[in-house]
């Protein structure tokens, strides 16, 4: 529901059917049955959030509580956020139309490092102060985060009154109940912050004094007030159990993924030694098929999605996988709904899975190697053979493909420029593995692209210690592999290196970095993660003046004693774990998966998941 | 297999949605509806589904049609109206469902209220200048299209106009020649107006009804 001065805007920008509601599924309810309300933020455009599924879960988990409404804001897009500026109109939730102040909670979900500026920008939009302290002590305007990036909080500590450590399913509404709670006893904002800190799952950075050495580094990381020493994350432990919508808000407008997503499972039995969310979401927790198959099917009903994809961190590693296509397909091709499967594993193209989803659409194939060599893919622990991915290739030719994708990541620890040009070499295999294939697509060329993204080291990895190559290393690396491509049926495509840079320097920053934070809000920084908008040389003379070098976060090797600004934070695995891993890369040695056997990261001390499945070899 | 005209209201947030979105939202509305629609055979089997006439972004829309070819004769129209809707944003209302009498080819002009104003200025001005535009022997404007930019006068597209005074804008109901070859759009004009007067209008275009050259209702 929008103003009649929204309206006046809505015409001179592009794609106004972003800024207006209304969709299909889209809550309204009335304000005066609501006590609580809460605008969920995502710091990106309409198109990137609304593809976003956690955002789905937890809208609708929220509005099925009768007296909770809510709403979705996102960052307009420059064009708009410039009409909105010069007409004074304040940003709004896209449901009744209310500026930000209307809200008692204004929530981000932090998928992205470079997203963090837009999320500043738009509390200014919305005529919220940024800092904490600014807001006052009002019960009020509680700036609230969670997602990924809220395993390291301490770049953006100034600013979110509180973190949801893990996922966020039911301390958002212990939170909430909290706050009803504190509104009836009339307490302050300060006072309400120090009880959530005793609720599992909540950081309230506010709580809490870093000091530091001369070097730079952390000296004392301490608790005020009784605040607990460490941050133990949320999960929900029995996924049959754990609320998924039946129903999502259809978009009028395309957007990123324009579908309906199917949970299968949270995290990943692999261990892939640079991945985050293989730490994070650990243990794996499966839904059983006959869940899936029932959300799958009401939720294509009540959207009239025509397209359905299942989501996870590696659908084929899903113990069941053949089972519930199987159950899956049974009413898709008469409902005439299709099927698709991201995230598939090289080793986990079988034959039996391209079948059930040929049916669907044929679309090109991606697979993420991640490295060239097998040294290389051994340090990084993908587990992926080189006689596995043509195997895998060979069987999509014969199946008809004729387009692969490939994924691979530069600057890996221990990296030489030999393991680089491994990755042009895997390409021009996987173009002769097509020429070598008896039953491929006559007539036709293959059309391979590979793709190289710089590696950015992440807490919660046995990376974390590990310096990021410099940008000058990874442009070098690029060339190296662009010189190294003889077969014009490859396309080599690579990510910017500057944005990269950036990325590792919020990845792994501490508190000092807030001040560079709430000057790059002061100077209207936005979108970074869009080329249209990220220029590395504005950043870099914003960290002069705060007198900050970058290099000191990206580029420099940890030990494995220093403090780390996310040490107070618990997901469930170990540190030791993650420096045994780390050691092992550097030997090339790799760690067998959680279904061929228990490495003891940690994460079975939460009692359910995949750390008690029966072993396949002992099945 | 038989040929059906649905009408319907296209407004509040969905007249911000263009032509393409429209199409998506209404694909996606058929399916949920799984009312007896005729689907292509394709790879992907989709509802089959086509508009005599599109409607520009921003305009509202009281008179529009979508046809489809319904699999089951007897089919009763009133329940197309009523499950559509349970499956359509609320932007957009389906009031009734006919038989496509006339081909969808057919459609030679469109009525349009045009409501304009200058903020600040009275609407008697807008009204006289609206009036003194209309009075033009050529009312001449640069075009783009997809062969690039090329001036064209679109006085002749006028076929009937009136001009009314309202308490702060002006309402002008125009019939402007519509169709796949000789289409106009009200924006030309109010840009030719702006080309005029120096001036930015703010302008509310509703599109009312189609006809087809003889000027009969298009049914």
């Amino acid at each position: 529901m929008v103003s009649k001065d929204v309206e006046r805007l809505l015409l001179k920008v592009q794609k106004p059917g972003r800024y207006v509601g209304g969709e299909l599924n889209e809550v309204i309810k009335d304000k005066k049955d609501v006590a609580v309300r809460f605008a969920f933020c995502f710091p990106d455009t309409y198109e990137v959030g609304m593809s976003h599924l956690g955002m789905k879960i937890l809208y609708s988990q929220f509005n099925s509580v009768p007296d909770i409404w809510c709403e979705r804001v996102f960052a307009p897009w420059v064009d708009m956020e410039e009409e909105m500026r010069r007409h004074g109109i304040p940003l709004y939730a896209l449901e009744s139309g209310d500026p930000l102040t209307a809200f008692d909670f204004i929530g981000f979900t932090l998928q992205y490092e470079l997203s963090y500026s837009n999320m500043l920008n738009m509390l200014r939009l919305g005529g919220i102060p940024i800092t904490t302290e600014a807001r006052g002590d009002e019960l009020k305007h509680i700036v609230v985060a969670g997602g990924p990036c809220a395993c390291n909080p301490e770049p953006i500590a100034d600013f979110v009154d509180l973190f949801f450590i893990g996922e966020g399913e039911e301390v958002d509404l212990e939170v909430i109940e909290l706050f009803r709670q504190c509104k009836r006893e009339g307490v302050g904002k300060q006072a309400f912050l120090r009880r959530c800190a005793d609720i599992e799952g909540v950081y309230v950075p506010s709580l809490y004094e870093v000091s530091y050495h001369e070097d730079g580094t952390i000296a004392r990381f301490a608790p005020k007030d009784g605040a607990p020493a460490v941050i133990h994350k949320r999960l929900m432990l029995d996924m049959d159990k754990s609320y998924y919508p039946d129903n999502f808000v259809v978009p009028l407008v395309e957007i990123v993924h324009d579908r309906a997503v199917q949970e299968i499972f949270r995290g990943c039995i692999r261990g892939c030694r640079f991945c985050q969310a293989g730490f994070l979401y650990r243990p794996v927790r499966e839904k059983s098929p006959e869940t899936i198959n029932a959300q799958c099917r009401a939720l294509c009903t009540n959207t009239g999605y025509d397209e359905v994809s299942l989501s996870s961190l590696s659908s084929s590693d899903y113990s069941q996988i053949v089972p519930l296509l199987e159950k899956l397909t049974a009413w898709s091709g008469e409902e005439k709904v299709s099927l698709s499967l991201p995230s598939l594993r090289v080793d986990g193209f079988t034959d039996e899975i391209m079948n059930k989803i040929k049916t669907v659409r044929k679309s090109g194939l991606t697979f993420a190697p991640e490295a060239g060599s097998q040294r290389m893919r051994d340090v990084i622990n993908k587990n992926v053979q080189h006689d596995e991915l043509m195997q895998t290739c060979a069987t999509a030719f014969a199946g008809g493909w004729t387009t692969v994708k490939l994924y691979f990541m530069i600057g890996l620890p221990t990296e030489t420029m030999d393991d680089v040009a491994a990755i042009a070499d895997l390409g021009q295999d996987v173009v002769e593995t097509f020429y070598q294939t008896p039953n491929r697509p006559k007539g036709k060329s293959p059309r391979v692209t590979v793709s190289a993204s710089s590696f950015v080291p992440k807490p919660f990895t046995p990376f974390q210690w590990e310096p990021q190559d410099t940008i000058d290393m990874l442009h070098e690396k690029q060339q190296h592999i662009k010189n190294s491509i003889r077969s014009k049926k490859i396309t080599f495509n690579y990510h910017d290196a500057d944005t990269s840079f950036l990325e590792a320097v919020f990845a792994r920053g501490d508190r000092k970095l807030c001040r560079v934070m709430a000057l790059a809000c002061e100077r209207g920084f936005h979108f970074d993660g869009w080329n249209d908008c990220f220029r590395l040389e504005n950043w870099l003379a914003l960290f002069e003046e705060c007198g900050i070098d970058p290099a000191f976060y990206a580029n420099r090797r940890r030990s494995f004693d220093e403090i780390l600004p996310w040490d107070h934070i618990d997901y469930g695995v170990k540190k030791s774990f993650f420096i045994s891993e780390c050691r092992k890369a550097y030997e090339n040695t790799t760690t067998p998966h959680c279904r061929l056997a228990c490495s003891h990261c940690g994460a079975a001390k939460y009692g359910k998941g995949v750390c008690f499945e029966k072993r396949q070899d002992l099945v | 297999m038989k040929n059906v005209r649905i009408w319907f209201k296209k407004d509040d947030a969905c007249r911000y949605i263009s032509h393409l979105d429209l199409n998506r939202t209404m694909l996606r509305a058929l399916h949920k509806s799984k009312l007896p629609i005729w689907h292509t055979e394709g790879f992907n089997p989709h509802p089959f589904a086509t508009f005599p006439l599109p409607l520009s972004l921003g305009f509202r829309g009281v008179n529009e049609c979508m046809d489809v070819k319904l699999e089951d004769d007897d089919f009763p129209f009133e329940e197309i109206i009523t499950r559509l809707n349970a499956c359509l944003p609320r932007g957009i209302r389906v009031f009734k469902v006919t038989e496509a009498v006339m081909k969808a080819g057919k459609v030679a002009y469109a009525s349009f209220t045009v409501c304009l104003s200058l903020p600040g200025k009275p609407s008697g001005l807008v009204c006289r200048q609206l009036e003194e535009l209309l009075a033009c022997e050529h009312i001449e404007i640069e075009k783009k299209s997809k062969k690039g930019r090329k001036t064209v006068d679109i006085k002749p597209a006028v076929r009937d106009f009136s001009v009314t005074e309202r308490f702060d804008f002006a309402e002008l109901a125009i019939i402007l020649s519509a169709g796949s070859s000789d289409n106009v759009n009200p924006n030309l004009l109010v840009a030719a107006l702006e080309q005029r007067t120096g001036e930015t209008y703010e302008a509310d275009i509703t599109r009312n009804e189609l006809y087809n050259a003889e000027m009969e209702p298009f049914r």
